[in-house]
């Protein structure tokens, strides 16, 4: 009998120590509710590139500055998938990435290439990504060694002999703007591919094995060699890829210009419009397909109030890196217009893609 | 300049410069330990530090001093487990492994350490003198000549093969055609891909390094059951004995040095060839090849200072132009500019003692580790007789995360796996794992600068009087071995024994 109460006595007294203990849980549910679904939370950023690229600069210094305008302030964490030009990250977070707002990949702009050629590797659609912006537009010219013949783009087009370009490989922009180019204008460039880094193909520039390479403006005016190449005059720059001419570079004509003054059919501006939109994407961020409209929302506001935060300003000055924002509906609208292309772009876009 | 020179030292070694290259050759030690955790991927995780650094030769202090270690240390997981410790210290496993089966663990890390000193001094030392010569020593060598260069890379694989040639060649190949996997820079096609995003990118070398050399000895020391020295040797270590070494074969070291520095001048070829050249080199000077992979310390020696060697020359490039010479280098450029340097012609007039400051920094970096390796070598060598069962765990977890850390996918083990086993079959059958290592290397070099050179200048450069002169030094090389052998056939018959 007396242990009969005593058994009673243990088994209230640990029901009580459980209920005391899981009681706190009960209010959390309530908490949480009033909370910012942010609060607590860990947004994960995949970055298509190694370590100290400059896709991984960009989001390492937007990792530091973004959690502060995010309600809720939520941890950021940057993780390296190489791999395929970015290829593999792409498919990760459309694929794999839950569409909970709290995954999203730093990705190539031109990876919409291989969508419309038809790569069969590529395991998203395009249009679907949740854009959430992109801190910088990129946007490219040519430039060509100075004691050569070809002084303009005119040179270039009625020249006997092609000048040669340095490219890394086929699906760099070195390879396809020259291509472009030849579309576009008729200019005619003798594309050498193969060289392992930019640097590499500058090397070649300075020994004359090649005399011309595509590649971003900013680059051209971040660094060496390219001052010392300006003062001496080493180097002439022939065209640019913007939609108005750069305030660096005044004096070279785009392509846009020159299409006009060439009367470049329609169907081959279709195609510069499709390959350049690539440049206007700039360095985008994106999340997973169906992510809630009330966290895009959130993710798309933070988004421009770190590009407008003036610390972050500061930090991207120091580092180096160029900001000029595009919005997440910018990027969403440009996706929609270079997906919807007819056939005979797609074929035109192999050709100057090398497929 | 001299005063440059002077001023470079003071700056180094002052209040809070020198400390940053403290903190720098602490983490570059356990770096370069670590297999397959490498300079490269660390540099790019500390560069975000170095961002508060505002000197710029504090900021270098730390990044170059870190950088300059890990060669170092990398050798002594190498020669301790049989484990490359860097990509570039793979080569010492040959020699330096059976050494510690043959407990001369001290002697081989003594070797190993003071030749990787010499050859960081050296190394740095080119960096000085070459400054008013560097412009003209850069160009001299384009995509023609490259090309030739690797071909001549791919023909050490006669003196990498050990006993059967054939298998030699026939590894040599294999290493080629892996080399072709991935897609192809000149058209764009996908290449033995076998619809894997993976293998777009070619097969990463540390993974197949780690895997073809590490995981055949940890089997092998687990069936043998014993520790990694098979014997206990009269004296335990020896770390003496293998610094005198270094000075015994003092011109070797210096020529591997030089080997180094070459081609750590030459884009895209660095540390990873260089080691091969320098250990192929090594090999062929040895009286009796017959000991080659067997434990020469010619071996040990050879490698140990040119992965070194090549940092100075790596720096050349990237003072001269501006243009990185490595991707190393491509990281390290990026922290000068945000200290507010600008390598490249104009810094050279303008702040000459920053690039004389590099100098030093490589010499100090690695005479601060030596000491600190010597303090702890006997310690380290010890390693080697603890049994087997106890180390293979925690072998096994280093060599793949390790192989992980190559691109952090899942992939990268599985071709560690496979290259594991490969490589065990390989040992198994006495076929050389090296000639393997150097195709896989070297293919891809070669291909892209045959297509760029003909892209370039179709069939002129055949004619270069460069090209001529290196096709020429490449069959010198090719057919020195068998003049020597013939020679001294009286002597000794060819080589057995399996590298």
């Amino acid at each position: 009998m007396k242990s009969e109460k005593c058994k009673m006595a243990r088994v209230t007294s640990l029901v009580l120590t459980f209920a005391i203990c899981i009681l706190p849980f009960a209010f959390i549910q309530d908490l949480y509710a009033q909370a910012p679904f942010y609060q607590g939370k860990t947004i994960t950023i995949i970055v298509g590139t190694k370590a100290g690229d400059v896709y991984d600069l960009y989001a390492r210094a937007i990792a530091q500055f973004m959690p502060k305008h995010i309600p809720g302030n939520p941890n950021f964490i940057v993780q390296n998938m190489t791999g395929a030009g970015s290829l593999i990250a792409a498919n990760h977070v459309y694929n794999l990435g839950k569409p909970d707002g709290l995954t999203l990949g730093a990705i190539f702009p031109a990876l919409y290439f291989d969508q419309l050629t038809g790569r069969k590797e590529v395991k998203f659609d395009w249009t679907k990504f949740t854009w959430i912006g992109s801190p910088t537009v990129s946007n490219h010219f040519i430039y060509m060694r100075a004691d050569t013949p070809y002084k303009t783009i005119d040179d270039v087009r009625n020249a006997k002999e092609a000048p040669k370009c340095g490219s890394t490989g086929t699906a760099s922009t070195g390879y396809y703007m020259p291509k472009l180019f030849e579309e576009t204008i008729g200019a005619k460039f003798n594309i050498v591919t193969g060289y392992q880094s930019g640097g590499d193909i500058d090397l070649a520039a300075e020994r004359g094995e090649i005399v011309c390479r595509s590649f971003t403006i900013t680059a051209y005016h971040a660094r060496e060699p390219f001052h010392t190449w300006r003062k001496k005059g080493f180097v002439r720059e022939l065209v640019q890829t913007g939609k108005k001419r750069d305030p660096r570079l005044p004096n070279v004509p785009t392509i846009y210009e020159l299409m006009e003054k060439y009367k470049t059919p329609e169907d081959a501006r279709r195609l510069a419009t499709v390959i350049l939109a690539a440049g206007d994407v700039g360095r985008p961020y994106v999340g997973p397909p169906g992510v809630p409209p009330d966290r895009v929302k959130i993710l798309r506001e933070a988004f421009v109030k770190t590009m407008n935060d003036a610390d972050f300003k500061g930090e991207a000055a120091k580092r180096k890196l160029e900001l000029d924002l595009v919005s997440g509906e910018e990027l969403e609208a440009l996706a929609k217009e270079v997906i919807a292309q007819p056939p005979e772009t797609v074929e035109r876009m192999k050709r100057v893609l090398g497929k | 300049m001299l005063d440059a020179f002077v001023s470079g030292f003071w700056q180094v070694v002052a209040w809070p410069a020198f400390g940053y290259l403290l903190i720098g050759i602490a983490i570059g030690f356990f770096v370069g330990l670590l297999p397959g955790l490498g300079g490269l991927a660390t540099l790019a995780l500390m560069l975000p530090f170095s961002y508060t650094i505002k000197q710029p030769v504090e900021a270098f202090c730390f990044l170059l001093g870190m950088l300059a270690v890990t060669g170092t240390t990398g050798d002594i997981t190498s020669i301790l487990f049989g484990i490359p410790g860097e990509g570039s210290s793979a080569a010492l496993i040959l020699d330096g492994y059976p050494m510690s089966k043959k407990g001369e663990a001290g002697r081989a890390l003594g070797a190993a350490i003071m030749s990787s000193v010499v050859g960081a001094t050296i190394g740095a030392l080119s960096l000085a003198i070459s400054i008013p010569i560097m412009r003209p020593l850069v160009l001299l060598f384009g995509s023609p000549e490259l090309f030739i260069i690797a071909i001549m890379g791919i023909s050490f694989i006669g003196t990498l093969a050990g006993s059967s040639l054939i298998k030699g060649l026939l590894a040599g190949g294999i290493g080629l055609m892996l080399a072709a996997i991935g897609v192809d820079p000149q058209t764009g096609a996908i290449r033995y891909t076998f619809g894997s995003l993976y293998l777009w990118d070619r097969l990463d070398i540390i993974p197949v390094t780690v895997g073809l050399f590490a995981i055949p000895e940890i089997v092998d020391l687990a069936v043998r059951g014993t520790s990694i020295a098979e014997k206990r040797s009269e004296k335990l270590t020896g770390v003496m004995e293998g610094v005198k070494d270094t000075f015994r074969h003092f011109w070797l070291v210096m020529r591997c040095s030089l080997i180094g520095v070459y081609f750590g001048v030459l884009p895209v070829l660095g540390a990873n060839v260089a080691q091969w050249m320098a250990y192929g080199h090594a090999v062929q000077g040895l009286k009796d090849r017959n000991l080659a992979g067997k434990g020469a310390i010619e071996g040990v020696l050879g490698p140990g200072s040119a992965n070194n060697s090549t940092r100075g020359g790596d720096l050349i490039p990237t003072v001269a132009f501006g243009i990185p010479g490595s991707g190393a280098m491509a990281l390290l450029l990026g922290a000068l500019l945000i200290v507010g340097l600008q390598p490249g012609p104009e810094m050279l007039k303008t702040r000459l003692d920053v690039t004389f400051a590099m100098v030093w920094i490589l010499i100090i970096a690695n005479i601060i580790v030596a000491a600190l390796c010597f303090l702890i070598l006997n310690q380290l060598a010890a390693l080697t007789f603890i049994r087997g069962g106890l180390l293979i765990p925690f072998l096994l977890l280093l060599v793949f995360i390790g192989s992980f850390t190559a691109n952090n996918s899942l992939n990268d083990l599985v071709v560690t796996l496979i290259s594991g086993v490969v490589g065990y079959y390989m040992v198994l059958q006495g076929w050389p794992r090296p000639p393997l290592i150097l195709g896989l290397i070297l293919g891809k070099i070669a291909e892209n600068y045959l297509w760029i050179s003909t892209a370039a200048y179709g069939t002129k450069w055949l004619l270069f009087p460069s090209v001529i002169f290196l096709i020429v030094l490449t069959v010198v090389i090719i057919a020195f071995p068998t003049i020597k052998e013939r020679r001294g056939r009286a002597r000794y018959e060819r080589p057995e024994g399996t590298i």
